[in-house]
């Protein structure tokens, strides 16, 4: 999957889950939109429906250090490389 | 020097239930609920809900002006996220002792408690964060929810995140209003009053030589199952405030008769 259509996925799923449109690249979810643990527990579901596989525990922990959207693209990305 | 030693004695007396209670007479029950329960969680919230009924009854009989008046609402409550103000440490335990099958959020750094946190844990309920070792236990709530409230579950949450003391309402945190829409669940919105003058911020002794009586009332619901169109939680958390705020807090309203 390239960026530009994992980037494209993850705007949907901000707009129809989260109520956030087209947040920033490099904003702070937390600080300006309120993303909380929920959200980032939900998106993390979201994104194992996306490349149609289950997160291990390590990757899970892992994105909960993510702070901005382009953090999210890139922890997706290399998902997506890491299951071929 | 009368009202300090009652207050000392029967403080003594409901800590002592809630330690020795907990280690000789639930401790069993919780250990044949980990090993043989076939539904383990439900089992470990009911023996909670138990304790924690044992605790105000036995509240009731050491402190003579305590009493207790539910709103026949609240107890019929199921399959709804309970959305509730919180004044005092008492309230998430009534709300324990009000609902057979309850979880709730809570404070991350009481899972790691001996005991407690394995309590906790095995209950089903969520640590407030979830970073480093709580994201499994977060993650696993949350992915089970949906089916959790729609079998008759609760969700209880205090939105303001912390006990308020100046009577006023705070800022409401949104993950209970984000779990509510995602699982389409009702939003159910009570208020307790009363706990924090049995229980006091900032106090270690109960103060119990004073005519009390603690009221639980249901105030409003939003039916998000019935709702035509998909409810943004801004929203959601705007409608819960109008509802705090819509009806005076009167007691009275509830009928004497189901007074528990």
């Amino acid at each position: 999957m390239d960026r530009e259509t994992i980037k494209n996925k993850i705007l949907t799923i901000f707009d129809e889950e989260f109520e956030i449109v087209n947040p920033g690249e490099n904003e702070d979810l937390r600080e300006i939109h309120g993303f909380d643990s929920i959200d980032a527990i939900e998106l993390l579901r979201e994104i194992e429906i996306m490349l149609d596989t289950e997160l291990t525990r390590d990757e899970k922990k892992k994105a909960m250090d993510i702070r901005t959207f382009s953090q999210i693209c890139d922890y997706v990305e290399s998902l997506s490389a890491d299951r071929g | 020097m009368i009202k300090r030693t009652v207050d000392i004695i029967a403080t003594l007396f409901l800590w002592i239930y809630f330690t020795l209670g907990h280690l000789f007479f639930f401790l069993p029950a919780y250990l044949l609920a980990a090993f043989l329960a076939k539904d383990r969680e439900r089992a470990f919230q009911h023996l909670n809900h138990l304790f924690f009924r044992g605790f105000f009854a036995l509240a009731q009989i050491l402190i003579p002006g305590f009493t207790l008046k539910i709103d026949p609402a609240v107890t019929r409550l199921h399959g709804s996220v309970i959305v509730c103000n919180h004044v005092s440490y008492f309230d998430p335990i009534l709300l324990i002792a009000l609902f057979k099958r309850q979880k709730t959020i809570v404070k991350s750094d009481f899972f790691s408690f001996p005991f407690l946190g394995w309590n906790l844990k095995l209950s089903g309920y969520l640590p407030a964060t979830a970073t480093g070792s709580y994201t499994e236990l977060v993650y696993k709530g949350i992915s089970s929810m949906a089916e959790y409230l729609s079998s008759g579950g609760n969700l209880f949450v205090f939105p303001e995140g912390t006990r308020r003391r100046d009577g006023k309402m705070g800022r409401f945190n949104k993950g209970a209003f984000s779990i509510a829409r995602k699982c389409r669940a009702p939003v159910q919105v009570i208020e307790i009053l009363n706990t924090d003058r049995l229980f006091s911020p900032g106090h270690a002794l109960l103060n119990t030589c004073i005519a009390n009586r603690v009221t639980v009332m249901h105030k409003g619901e939003i039916d998000l199952s019935r709702a035509q169109k998909k409810i943004s939680t801004r929203e959601l958390i705007r409608q819960t405030r109008r509802i705090f705020k819509k009806m005076p807090s009167t007691p009275e309203t509830i009928p004497d008769n189901d007074a528990r």
